[in-house]
């Protein structure tokens, strides 16, 4: 696809970008996660859809804009996308924490504002992985959404037409045709992040990572937890059967069959009674004296 | 034939680089009764899980398993900390490079000349450690 | 094709940071390349980093280097099936500024010494591996090529400070000698246990940390084992040589498992979970089988020079591989102020070495390394000094108490070793370490 018509595909393609720690640390005694920038950085989806974003350009001739909302530190992934070959790159100041609706919103202004007319994007990011983002952003910003692809090509007969795959379940595939305005969303097999040039990452060391401020989030958290269930202590580790017996005896021991023990009762009895009975069954046990 | 890893990334194999795992045991299998702590009995599967591996898509190792057929001490098969080679019955050496600590162990004790041919995997990817 | 740099510094491990740094800090332009994807991410070691070389590089490092304790205890200990000889040393004064030896994690350490040359000024470019050395038509190393597109870096001076493999200082032909027996394979495992365990474990208090150094572990694979503290958690390995290791047919992490059910080592590691497990290589063949240090605009240092010094008792490597960099770092500075490409850096690193600590220390102690790992330094002499230590605190009475020599004269004559044997060891250890 060379110029010839009247518009060549996306003439901006905007690529959403989140960095996360790829490999968290979680303490499995208290759940704390524990995340380190060195080993942050772009998702396996996200560099898909920058690999994807970039091809296009390519093909269209189209400027490819990558914008990430985030801490300072998405600035090193920013530059490793200027690197690779996107023109231009923004940071939108926030947290990793931030809902994704606010998230979406923040990038909608800001495509918006660039002129965007086709965004790319993972699938959904590592750590809250909710997948949400794509399509809070498509309906803030009004757009069509293709989300979960495998494969994006353009389709050949329509100067911006798209091709693109996705997954379904069973094994199917969807084959859809794709129009900008569009949001795409793409699973991290979708492509392979190419090598960035040395004289690029050289520049890109340098380069300028314009920064816009945080947007003021629309509300409370659109994920918020309502009721937390009751505490289940963890199943409880038993010895195993002495290895002297045989397998049939271990078999037996450890269900439990054919050992002599009451048979469980169903019984319908009025409230005191029933009280009467439970506390009776927990004196029988030992539990209460 | 591709296959896809934890992260997500697609792993082309390479003919030569199979993804088999030694069916021999050899991890930290108690010898004795009594040996079996905690610590000690650690499958080999799980020890090299501790380990961060960013794999690339070509390999940095190759085996001409036409001379590892006439290997008679087939040192690489011990060594190689990552148990990353596996004799097969034709006599050849099937090996991973996916698992790699890039220690250069396997082409040091190798003593044929031109069985293993060695480098760095491609920047940025390979080990990666975080406390050692 | 980048711009052309003074020098281009490959690897940024602690040779290849010190040089870089030592470039910036002397004006120079220079490119630090890093294959893995941070600094310190391809790097593992048994130890302990001795930092009294970064007085002249970093004032007051000690303030700011991740460090995770302070080695104030420094155990030698010589092991046989059921017996512990330790030689137990402590002081308080390596505790507090300026220190002697600390423990860290290397991809930390690295890391904040790669970030203080780019902060000098140096262009760090971290995944990017290089492939070969890059010469002009004349033959003459202009630079490196790296694994990127367009990857070609122009250099007026390349150090190279690639490690133990080193491929471009094979490729220059410096290397003579890189067989398999110069060469030990390290194979650790970091093991988490809470901060209050170890402190009791091994008697330690805030930050101060141990360092075991271990001998007669690796039944008959000839090395040596270790155990350091970090902060919560611990690192234990063996240093195992690889014509042993091929010989025995035995998987390291086994005899890494052995190790660790010894009576006088299981009490300190059990119950720790394995949080890293790391192995690499190590350039142990000393001062005899050390490479050139160059030629024409190459300079090699640390690991890639064969630089670690694995001497029995002294077991040292990242200040051999810091003090090597910054001479290399030094001599390039110097020759480009003397008027650049005409000047050749090599002769001023060689000079800068033989007068430092780097190469003095690898020529008194070159003998060190076949003594260690002899099968008497091995595996007799432990056996003999425990059995020793044994018969001496044995209380067997009724039996009267023996005479020291007397002692002495029947074990030695149990152990097997010949007194010419042990007359030459001693008198080889104190030329090596006297």
């Amino acid at each position: 696809m060379t110029a010839g018509g009247a518009r060549l595909g996306a003439a901006r393609l905007g690529v959403a970008m989140k960095w996360v720690d790829l490999r968290p640390e979680i303490d499995s005694l208290t759940g704390a996660v524990h995340t380190d920038a060195r080993f942050s950085g772009a998702s396996g989806a996200d560099q898909a859809a920058l690999e994807l974003a970039l091809q296009l350009g390519g093909t269209w001739g189209a400027d490819v804009v990558v914008v990430s909302v985030g801490p300072a530190g998405s600035e090193t992934m920013l530059r490793e996308a200027l690197a690779a070959g996107a023109t231009q790159a923004l940071r939108v100041d926030g947290d990793t924490a931030m809902a994704s609706q606010d998230v979406a919103r923040a990038l909608a202004e800001t495509f918006k504002g660039l002129g965007v007319d086709l965004v790319l994007c993972g699938d959904w990011s590592l750590d809250r992985g909710s997948g949400s983002v794509p399509a809070f952003l498509a309906g803030a910003m009004g757009f069509a959404q293709a989300l979960g692809l495998v494969s994006i090509a353009p389709d050949g007969r329509s100067p911006c037409g798209l091709s693109a795959q996705r997954r379904l379940d069973g094994g199917r595939r969807e084959r859809l045709r794709i129009q900008a305005p569009a949001i795409l969303s793409v699973e991290s097999g979708a492509a392979r992040l190419r090598r960035a040039a040395l004289t690029r990452v050289i520049e890109a060391r340098k380069a300028t990572v314009e920064v816009r401020p945080a947007p003021t989030p629309v509300g409370a958290p659109h994920l918020a937890p309502t009721r937390v269930g009751p505490y289940r202590p963890r199943a409880r580790t038993l010895p195993p059967p002495s290895l002297t017996l045989s397998p049939r005896e271990r078999v037996l021991a450890l269900t439990g069959a054919l050992v002599e023990r009451t048979p469980p009762q169903t019984l319908v009895l009025e409230a005191p009674e029933a009280a009467e009975r439970i506390l009776d069954q927990l004196r029988t046990w030992g539990y209460l004296t | 034939m591709r296959s896809r890893s934890d992260d997500g990334t697609n792993l082309a194999h390479t003919a030569e680089a199979t993804t088999t795992r030694p069916t021999t045991p050899v991890g930290d299998v108690p010898r004795e009764a009594g040996r079996s702590d905690a610590w000690g009995s650690m499958a080999f599967e799980d020890r090299m899980a501790t380990v961060d591996f960013r794999v690339a898509e070509k390999a940095h190792i190759e085996v001409d398993s036409e001379v590892c057929r006439s290997c008679t001490t087939r040192s690489c098969v011990g060594a190689c900390p990552a148990a990353l080679f596996v004799p097969t019955a034709d006599g050849g050496i099937l090996f991973n490079y996916e698992e790699c600590f890039e220690c250069g162990t396997c082409y040091m004790i190798c003593n044929n000349e031109g069985a293993i041919t060695w480098s760095y995997p491609e920047g940025g990817h390979g080990v990666v450690y975080k406390k050692s | 094709m980048t711009e052309r740099f003074d020098a281009v510094v490959v690897g940024a491990g602690p040779a290849g940071s010190a040089a870089a740094l030592v470039l910036a800090q002397g004006g120079a332009s220079v490119c630090l390349l890093e294959r893995g994807p941070f600094p310190g991410s391809k790097n593992m070691y048994g130890g302990v980093i001795y930092g009294r070389i970064l007085d002249g590089l970093i004032p007051q490092w000690w303030d700011e280097a991740p460090v995770q304790r302070w080695v104030t205890r420094r155990c030698t200990t010589m092991l046989t099936a059921g017996q512990a000889l330790t030689i137990d040393y402590r002081t308080s004064a390596w505790g507090s500024p300026p220190y002697n030896g600390a423990t860290a994690f290397r991809p930390d350490f690295d890391a904040w010494l790669a970030g203080k040359a780019e902060a000098a000024g140096a262009v760090l470019v971290c995944s990017t591996t290089a492939t070969g050395l890059l010469r002009n038509e004349a033959g003459a190393i202009v630079g490196v090529r790296t694994d990127r597109p367009d990857g070609d870096i122009e250099a007026r001076t390349v150090i190279a400070c690639d490690g133990v493999n080193s491929f471009l200082a094979k490729e220059a032909g410096l290397y003579h000698h890189a067989e398999a027996d110069h060469f030990t394979l390290g194979v650790k495992e970091v093991l988490a246990l809470p901060r209050r365990d170890i402190e009791e474990r091994f008697g330690l208090r805030g930050l101060e940390g141990a360092d075991f150094e271990i001998v007669g572990c690796t039944g008959d694979v000839p090395g040596g084992g270790f155990i350091y503290t970090n902060l919560d958690s611990i690192a234990v390995g063996l240093v195992l040589s690889l014509p042993g290791l091929a010989a025995s047919k035995r998987r390291p992490e086994d005899i890494l498992a052995e190790m660790k059910t010894h009576p006088a080592i299981a009490p300190l590691v059990e119950g720790a979970e394995l949080k890293e497990y790391s192995a690499h290589l190590i350039p142990e063949g000393g001062y005899d089988m050390m490479p050139e240090l160059g030629q024409d605009n190459l300079l090699i240092a640390g690991d890639a020079a064969a630089m670690c010094l694995a001497a029995g008792i002294w077991l040292e490597g990242v200040n051999f591989a810091i003090g090597s960099g910054a001479a290399a770092g030094e001599a390039v500075v110097e020759a480009l102020t003397r008027g650049g490409v005409v000047a050749q850096p090599l002769e001023g690193y060689r000079r800068r070495l033989e007068n430092s600590f780097v190469l003095a220390d690898h020529k008194k102690l070159r003998r060190a390394p076949g003594l260690v790992l002899s099968d008497r330094v091995q595996s007799r002499y432990p056996q003999l000094a425990c059995n020793l230590a044994e018969r001496m605190f044995t209380v067997d009475n009724p039996s009267p108490k023996k005479g020291m020599v007397a002692l002495g004269r029947q074990e030695i004559k149990r152990s097997g070793v010949r007194l010419r044997d042990l007359a030459r060891d001693a008198w080889t250890g104190l030329r090596t370490f006297g």
